[in-house]
């Protein structure tokens, strides 16, 4: 347990560093920079979620597909996103990278707390920074609420963790890069090449083999898109926060100049391999739940139950390319929802040949999935659940009679952008623009000083 | 206080090579309770090096630390040092106050020690401004006041009277000389008129290896001059 002087010392450490944070010029661009971005990114959303509820307003048919997570949360978060992308990798690194840049660092490795103790601190006041900045969507959020808009509650805190946790992992990011590298400069480009490389990684794994793929599911914005589904899924948030809190845990062990490269090697590298042994076993954890109001990322109930039972080991080969239309529509429909249902499942992708000069890939069996439980064997070119899923019993030798469960009902609306344009445009960035010119002034002398003191002895 | 004659800290045959290059070589040396022992050298002499392979800033490739009597690994050298690098810049987008007021808060020392630290340096006028803004003199009595904000036993401090002029100079002597009744000091001065004034005894390094270590009276003999000045013997004993 933590004695007083430890929690005192580290309360101190956490104040200096927020506090630097937020004395800082990067910190209020990122915010002055998000207001805008994340306002454009809600009035448009607004905009075309109006649009669309004219017409569904109309007919409740229609009116099931309209939902705010998709409408207007995602978009929303999705510039904040651009901004914890691109922009607070700069904020992050200063925490770390402009104290081994000024020389702080060696006065900071002879304080009395442990250089872990300090990287933590450090985190956690970026961590806290990041949080203040959330002001940005979250007055979005406020804004939607007061035009009458519906939110369901657990996807739109789903989707907040989701962005924190992606925060942490680019947090960890910057905090590695800021422990390599001799310059913040060199810490910022380090830190855009991972970020951005998760970009092409998402692109490559996409139409590449079957290891890449896997490889593409770890990545951050693969990571983030679950979140943005309203899953929480324990594997993914696991991967999200061992890759920050590892990297950053990293950092603190490389960082103390004072180490031999040999033992640096030694202590990185052995760091290194328990983060990537946290990261290979985070996929097989399961649990993940459906936090979607409309149950998007899951199946009747019924169906549900019996896919729990198939405990004998599903296999599924699809003769699809992976950039196929079809087979893009197999994962969101019926994979993924398999995946976190089916208690072993296996699913191939098997090796397509003789793609055309457009990509468009030739053969008979082309098209072909075929499932494989307890030496059966179906074979099916569909890809909606409502053909795959009897299909399935089918092999379990089971019958599933559906529940009856109420239908999204979908919450259409059309609300007026003005409100949201004078807040995002005009009043948000001149709050922010006082809040940052207030954070920068030296603030008051506290009056210890001017009382009379005697002698300096120890 | 008359400093005492068991040593406080004993370093024996600290080395460090960068590639070819020999930085320290088996250098030895004792610190006494009460004591300034100044490091003085040619540009070169590997006089930074040894206070940061001291404090455990750098790894050293050879050699022992005893505090007390008892080795002191490197994790703990922290315990008994603090170290004041020469050159940095630290915090300078902070107000003075919030620099010195962390120091006081990290270490649990009182408000009015701080207020007294403060004083002592002349810092009163420029605690509301930030770091970046003040000039090299003020900026030094900063750092200055920075490590008397701190606990250890043995205080390094590299280049302490740099950017002062001669009045400010003899005000941190003097109050240099009153820290030393509690905590033993290690210099390293360039200016060898400086060392003579607030050394009790001189380290002298070249290249990396120790030429003598002892009073100046000691050193003078060493170099066969014994009414020799500071620069005389330096320029005696140095090549």
């Amino acid at each position: 347990m933590a004695s007083r002087t430890e929690f005192r010392q580290v309360a101190a450490l956490f104040g200096h560093e927020l506090r630097r944070l937020l004395t800082g010029r990067a910190y209020w661009a990122m915010v002055l920079l998000l207001a805008p971005l994340a306002g454009y990114g809600y009035i448009e959303a607004v905009r075309l979620f109006g649009e669309a509820s004219k017409t569904a307003l109309s007919f409740p048919e229609l009116a099931r597909g309209m939902a705010p997570l998709d409408g207007i949360l995602v978009p929303t978060l999705g510039a904040f996103y651009l901004g914890t992308t691109l922009l607070f990798p700069f904020v992050a690194i200063r925490a770390l990278g402009q104290d081994k840049e000024s020389g702080a660092l060696k006065l900071c490795l002879q304080w009395p707390a442990s250089t872990g103790t300090l990287v933590a601190v450090k985190l956690l006041a970026v961590g806290a920074a990041w949080a203040l900045s959330l002001v940005v969507p979250l007055s979005a959020v406020i804004l939607w609420r007061f035009s009458g808009g519906h939110l369901a509650w657990a996807e739109t805190a789903n989707l907040f963790l989701g962005h924190a946790l992606y925060a942490l992992a680019v947090a960890g990011i910057a905090f590695f890069a800021a422990a390599i590298t001799e310059s913040a400069a060199t810490a910022a480009i380090l830190t855009l090449a991972f970020t951005l490389g998760f970009w092409v990684l998402d692109f490559a794994a996409a139409a590449g083999p079957e290891w890449l793929r896997t490889l593409g599911e770890l990545s951050p914005t693969q990571v983030l898109k679950q979140f943005e589904h309203g899953l929480l899924s324990p594997p993914h948030a696991l991967a999200l926060g061992a890759l920050g809190l590892g990297l950053a845990a990293l950092a603190a062990v490389v960082v103390p100049p004072g180490l031999t490269p040999r033992r640096r090697l030694a202590r990185g590298g052995g760091a290194a391999l328990v983060l990537i042994a946290v990261l290979a076993v985070s996929p097989f954890i399961g649990g993940a739940r459906d936090l979607s109001e409309d149950r998007r990322n899951s199946f009747n109930p019924a169906d549900e139950a019996a896919l729990l039972r198939m405990d004998q080991g599903l296999t599924i080969t699809l003769n699809l390319s992976p950039e196929d239309s079809r087979a893009r529509e197999l994962s969101t429909n019926v994979l993924g929802k398999l995946r976190r249902l089916v208690p072993r499942l296996d699913v191939h992708w098997a090796r397509v040949d003789g793609a055309g000069p457009f990509g468009a890939a030739q053969g008979e069996r082309y098209g072909l999935i075929v499932y494989e439980y307890a030496g059966r064997r179906a074979e099916s070119r569909s890809n909606s659940p409502r053909e795959i899923l009897p299909l399935l019993h089918e092999l379990a030798g089971t019958t599933v009679a559906p529940v009856d469960a109420a239908p999204y009902p979908g919450y259409p609306l059309v609300a007026s952008t003005q409100a949201a344009t004078v807040w995002f445009y005009g009043l948000l960035p001149a709050i922010l623009l006082l809040l940052g010119w207030r954070s920068s002034r030296p603030g008051r002398v506290p009056p210890h000083h001017s009382l009379p003191t005697e002698g300096v002895r120890s | 206080m008359i400093p005492s004659a068991a040593p406080l800290l004993s370093v024996r045959s600290l080395s460090k090579r960068y590639g070819d290059a020999q930085v320290l070589a088996n250098v030895d040396l004792e610190l006494r309770a009460g004591e300034i022992l100044g490091i003085i050298g040619p540009n070169g002499a590997g006089k930074t090096t040894l206070m940061e392979c001291l404090v455990g800033l750098l790894p050293a490739d050879d050699g022992t630390v005893f505090f007390q009597g008892s080795a002191l690994p490197v994790s703990r050298r922290r315990e008994a040092m603090f170290f004041l690098p020469d050159g940095i810049t630290p915090w300078s987008d902070q107000p003075v106050w919030r620099v010195t007021g962390l120091f006081r808060e990290l270490h649990g020392f009182a408000k009015d020690r701080e207020a007294e630290v403060v004083r002592r340096l002349e810092l009163g006028p420029v605690l509301g401004k930030l770091v970046q803004a003040l000039s090299k003199g003020y900026r030094r009595r900063l750092l200055l006041a920075l490590a008397l904000l701190t606990p250890q036993p043995i205080l390094i401090l590299d280049e302490p009277f740099d950017g002062f002029d001669l009045r400010q100079t003899l005000q941190v002597m003097a109050l240099l000389r009153e820290v030393a009744k509690d905590r033993a000091l290690m210099l390293s001065i360039h200016q060898l008129k400086d060392a003579e004034r607030i050394c009790d005894r001189l380290l002298l390094l070249d290249t990396g290896r120790r030429l003598g270590l002892g009073t100046l009276a000691e050193l003078a003999a060493q170099a066969g001059a014994a009414r020799a000045d500071l620069e005389e013997v330096f320029l005696g004993l140095t090549h």
